[in-house]
């Protein structure tokens, strides 16, 4: 028996070996091989010392990178926030007011469109909101526009709109654990206590889910943020977000070192942003105590 | 109990030490457990009776000293090669599998043939009181036909020792001193070396031939259930069995076979060696169990020795009452337990009352 | 308690979630190069049209070669991290289970744009063993996550058990743990097989314009002549979706209810 710890880690580290040396050699050098890029010299097609910081300076001296990622991180702000206000309701409603044995039939039924695939959930909204589609054409056989409303080519609130949408789902779950797990005790203590409804609700149930909020809010907000499907198909691509730039750079203009780098910048936002979501929910965890 | 000292030794612990990283979780274990004995491992949680017992089973490796089962040094010898079989805390029914194919688990690799092995799965059934389960799913039993699988499955092999790790935990007050008498039966029955493990101490007093009253990792006492309840060797072995007063003293004089002390509202008194444990490190008190007080009523003589006291607290209990009293006028408060029999009345809180104790069932401690 | 305006809200915001599917298969079966309301007609045409299209059987050939692969790789690595990261205590555990679920927290594209420049600098030729490649590393999180609360709620002791009654490491892995953890192992198996079968960033930048369902897909879906019969395609996956996912659904809670555990939750 692996008892002593010694043969326990070695047990452990044999068993894990397979799939850490696979994302070691797939995931951890690729990202420092970006890393590395950042800081080297190129041109088009072409990596080369000396290192340097230029790729950096240009980030912050070319307002374009800049307008990119404030773009992006509004946009994924705003689609996290809608999503999160719009499921904390659906999640308090299964959590609270659904049987238990009714419970896991809701929960499937909301996580079923998020596991349908993605790329036909986004190029359906394409084909009902774009120039010509199901929404324009309809009002406009029915009489009730002359005009292409063309919602589609409204840029980033389309964006924001469908992102909106197919993210939706995610948000809901975590909320719904962290709604499970309140002590259904404490809200008849604050009831009974003499607080109304709607005050036990501010007072006890929301403080007590915020782990679950916050976690919603990162769940979304990730993906959202590095969407590439959705502001190619929808604002008439007139939008480009981070990951729609990361590959113009990368692929398109070739210039290795500056989409490495933009890359790397993008990764610290995100990577900033997730940690101050995760600071908020500490406080939280900590307040409650 | 009936329990002969003479029998061959079949556990022998020499020193043994367990570390977890910085914790040190057995301090030095010695002892032996006789062949054929029923032995109980008793002590708060923490105590390190738990580990003990997992690794005589081979699931923990000691970190030095030897343990030897039926003369063999177990150092480097695997779980699945001991003489010991185990009786989960959680019983560990293999949920994938019926009955029958829990209890027969052990003899996949017996040369027997499957008729064979068929008939010594419905006897182990049979001999649990499970007679006719076997097709059952494992995840539709009770708690207590689980308990029976658990033991079924473990004697099927006919170890040398069997290990009952907290057993009766999990089931309810009547089943559990129910199934206390069947392990004892079951025990005679087979006998085999059963080793228990226990927090429950009136459930180690019912059933073991002799205990081991572990604390932070040592063996605080090891004896029969009678001594350890009537001459506990430390204070706080006596207070984790059962109740105990305990009383202020000093002590006067001692000889070789007899100390003499002061015991506050008892007076002087004269104990045999036996009954003051050689333990330093504690201020001396005198310790003296409930029953062993006597209420005197009327005119009734003491036996031996005799107190004033006055009553500070009645507990009604139905067949008993207890009683804390103030022992002659001081602050000694003792308790004290009365059965109630037609024509004793229940007394009430500050009356004054007499005393009646004896001598030789005190204990010293210091 | 009733919350008559939870209910509605709950429900509007499932209308609003389902709304985009439910037209899928209104306007496949509804006989119109038009998509757009009122409705013309029923018609299998647009089906007939679909799987006539030998591109799209490619694609669909090749988009199942990489899920089946994919899920299985995921799901062996996923065995080995699970397992490990639950039944013992190492060195480095921390970072390295990180390691393994970084690709949860970190968008695609960067993901694969990573893996794509050293792939291109070592003069890798990109194909659908790279695709593959590229989505294990997306996948193996969710394998892991599904496969540690599998091997979490087997409860240790009947290892133990199964030890003490004599077996050895390796058939106490094959007689109990297996078979008590198979209903976790399918069910990543068919969530990873989901995934990979939908994913369009890696397959996309990672396939070399190989023919893959998810990159053909978005490719015709900018034809307003192939819509119809991409919403009967769009049908069909959905309907297989729900499908695999009603399985793994299926199998998950049996494996919680075997190991004698309680339902608490659905994915993730």
């Amino acid at each position: 028996m692996a008892a002593t710890p010694s043969s326990e880690a070695r047990a452990g580290l044999k068993l894990i070996s397979p799939t850490a040396i696979y994302v070691i050699l797939l995931l951890a050098v690729p990202l420092a091989t970006v890393l590395v890029y950042s800081v080297m010299t190129g041109g088009r097609g072409i990596v080369s010392l000396p290192l340097t910081i230029d790729n950096y300076a240009q980030l912050w001296s070319k307002s374009v990178y800049g307008y990119i990622m404030f773009k992006s991180l509004m946009v994924a702000l705003t689609v996290t926030f809608i999503t999160v206000i719009l499921a904390y309701p659906v999640a308090y409603f299964v959590s609270f007011h659904v049987k238990p044995d009714r419970k896991s039939l809701w929960l499937f039924l909301i996580t079923i469109p998020f596991w349908t695939s993605y790329i036909i959930r986004v190029s359906l909204w394409f084909v009902i909101l774009g120039y010509d589609g199901v929404l324009d054409k309809t009002l406009m056989g029915l009489g009730i526009m002359n005009t292409q409303l063309n919602f589609s080519s409204y840029g980033i609130p389309a964006i924001i709109f469908v992102l909106a949408h197919a993210y939706a789902p995610f948000a809901v779950l975590p909320i719904f654990v962290s709604l499970e797990k309140v002590d259904r005790s404490l809200l008849e203590a604050g009831q009974d206590l003499g607080e109304s409804r709607w005050i036990t609700f501010l007072r006890v149930t929301l403080p007590l889910s915020m782990p679950g909020v916050i976690a919603a809010a990162l769940i979304v907000f990730i993906p959202t943020v590095g969407d590439y499907v959705t502001p190619k198909l929808v604002g008439d691509g007139k939008e480009p977000m981070i990951a729609n730039f990361i590959e113009t750079q990368l692929l398109k203009l070739q210039n290795f070192p500056q989409g490495s780098a933009f890359a790397v910048a993008s990764m610290l936002m995100v990577g900033i942003v997730s940690v101050a979501f995760v600071l908020l929910n500490r406080r939280f965890i900590g307040g409650q105590k | 109990m009936t329990f002969s000292d003479d029998r061959p030794t079949m556990i022998e612990f020499k020193d043994v030490h367990k570390y977890y990283g910085d914790y040190h979780a057995l301090r030095g274990i010695n002892g032996t457990i006789k062949a054929g004995e029923f032995f109980s491992l008793l002590g708060p949680s923490g105590c390190g009776k738990t580990t003990l017992l997992r690794t005589i089973a081979g699931f923990e490796d000691i970190s030095s000293g030897v343990i030897m089962i039926d003369g063999k040094d177990m150092a480097g010898v695997a779980a699945n090669v001991r003489p010991t079989n185990m009786v989960f805390q959680s019983y560990a029914i293999f949920p994938h599998m019926s009955v029958a194919e829990n209890v027969g688990f052990g003899l996949r690799k017996d040369p027997r043939s499957k008729e064979e092995k068929a008939r010594a799965v419905a006897e182990a059934l049979e001999m649990v009181g499970l007679k006719g389960y076997g097709n059952r799913a494992a995840h539709a039993l009770s708690g207590g036909q689980r308990q029976r699988v658990a033991l079924a499955r473990a004697l099927i092999l006919k170890p040398k020792v069997l290990l009952l790790d907290e057993p009766l935990s999990a089931l309810d007050k009547k089943m559990r001193e129910h199934m206390q008498v069947e392990l004892i039966k079951l025990q005679r029955q087979v006998g085999i070396t059963f080793i228990l493990v226990t927090h429950d101490q009136e459930e180690a007093l019912v059933m073991s031939d002799r205990i081991a009253v572990m604390f932070e990792g040592e063996i605080a006492q090891l004896a029969d259930p009678e001594t350890l309840y009537r001459r506990p060797a430390t204070k706080k072995v006596a207070d984790f069995i059962g109740t105990m007063n305990f009383v202020p003293a000093e002590i006067l004089s001692e000889t070789g076979n007899a100390v003499e002390v002061d015991a506050k509202g008892l007076g002087r008194v004269m104990l045999d060696i036996a009954q003051a444990p050689a333990k330093a490190g504690e201020s001396p008190v005198v310790g003296l169990r409930p029953e062993t007080l006597t209420l005197l009523y009327d005119d009734q003589k003491p036996s031996e020795r005799e107190t004033d006291g006055v009553i500070d607290e009645v507990i009604y209990f139905g067949d008993m009452t207890y009683y804390d009293v103030y022992l002659g006028g001081t602050d000694v408060e003792v308790r004290l337990s009365m059965r109630n029999v037609p024509g004793r009345p229940v007394l009430d809180v500050g009356e004054k009352v007499r005393v009646a104790w004896s001598p030789s069932a005190l204990v010293l401690f210091r | 308690m009733k919350a008559p305006w939870l209910r509605s809200f709950t429900l509007l915001y499932l209308v609003f979630l389902y709304s985009p599917i439910i037209l899928l298969p209104i306007f496949a079966f509804n006989d119109s190069k038009v998509v757009a309301f009122p409705l013309t007609g029923f018609t299998l045409g647009w089906f007939r049209e679909m799987f006539s299209d030998v591109n799209l059987r490619i694609a669909a050939k090749n988009s199942l070669i990489i899920a089946l692969s994919v899920a299985t790789l995921s799901t062996i690595l996923g065995i080995f991290a699970a397992r490990a990261s639950v039944r013992y205590r190492f060195p480095g555990k921390a970072a390295i289970m990180g390691l393994i679920m970084l690709p949860l927290v970190l968008p695609e594209m960067i993901v694969a744009m990573a893996l794509l420049v050293v792939l291109l600098s070592m003069g890798v030729p990109l194909s659908l063993f790279t695709v593959i490649i590229g989505q294990v590393l997306i996948c193996t999180p969710f394998a892991v996550a599904i496969l540690t609360s599998a091997f979490q709620s087997l409860d240790r002791s009947l290892e133990e058990a199964a030890m003490d009654l004599g077996e050895t490491q390796w058939s106490t892995f094959r007689l109990i743990v297996l078979p008590l953890v198979m209903p976790g192992i399918l069910s990543s198996f068919l969530i990873c097989f989901t995934i990979a079968f939908d994913e369009f960033i890696v397959a996309n930048f990672l396939g070399s314009g190989q023919p893959i369902l998810s990159v053909y897909i978005f490719g015709q879906f900018r034809f307003p002549a192939k819509v119809p019969s991409m919403l009967a395609l769009g049908t069909v996956l959905v309907c297989m979706s729900i499908i695999l996912l009603g399985f793994a659904e299926y199998m998950r809670r049996r494996g919680i209810a075997k190991a004698g555990g309680k339902d608490t939750g659905g994915f993730l």
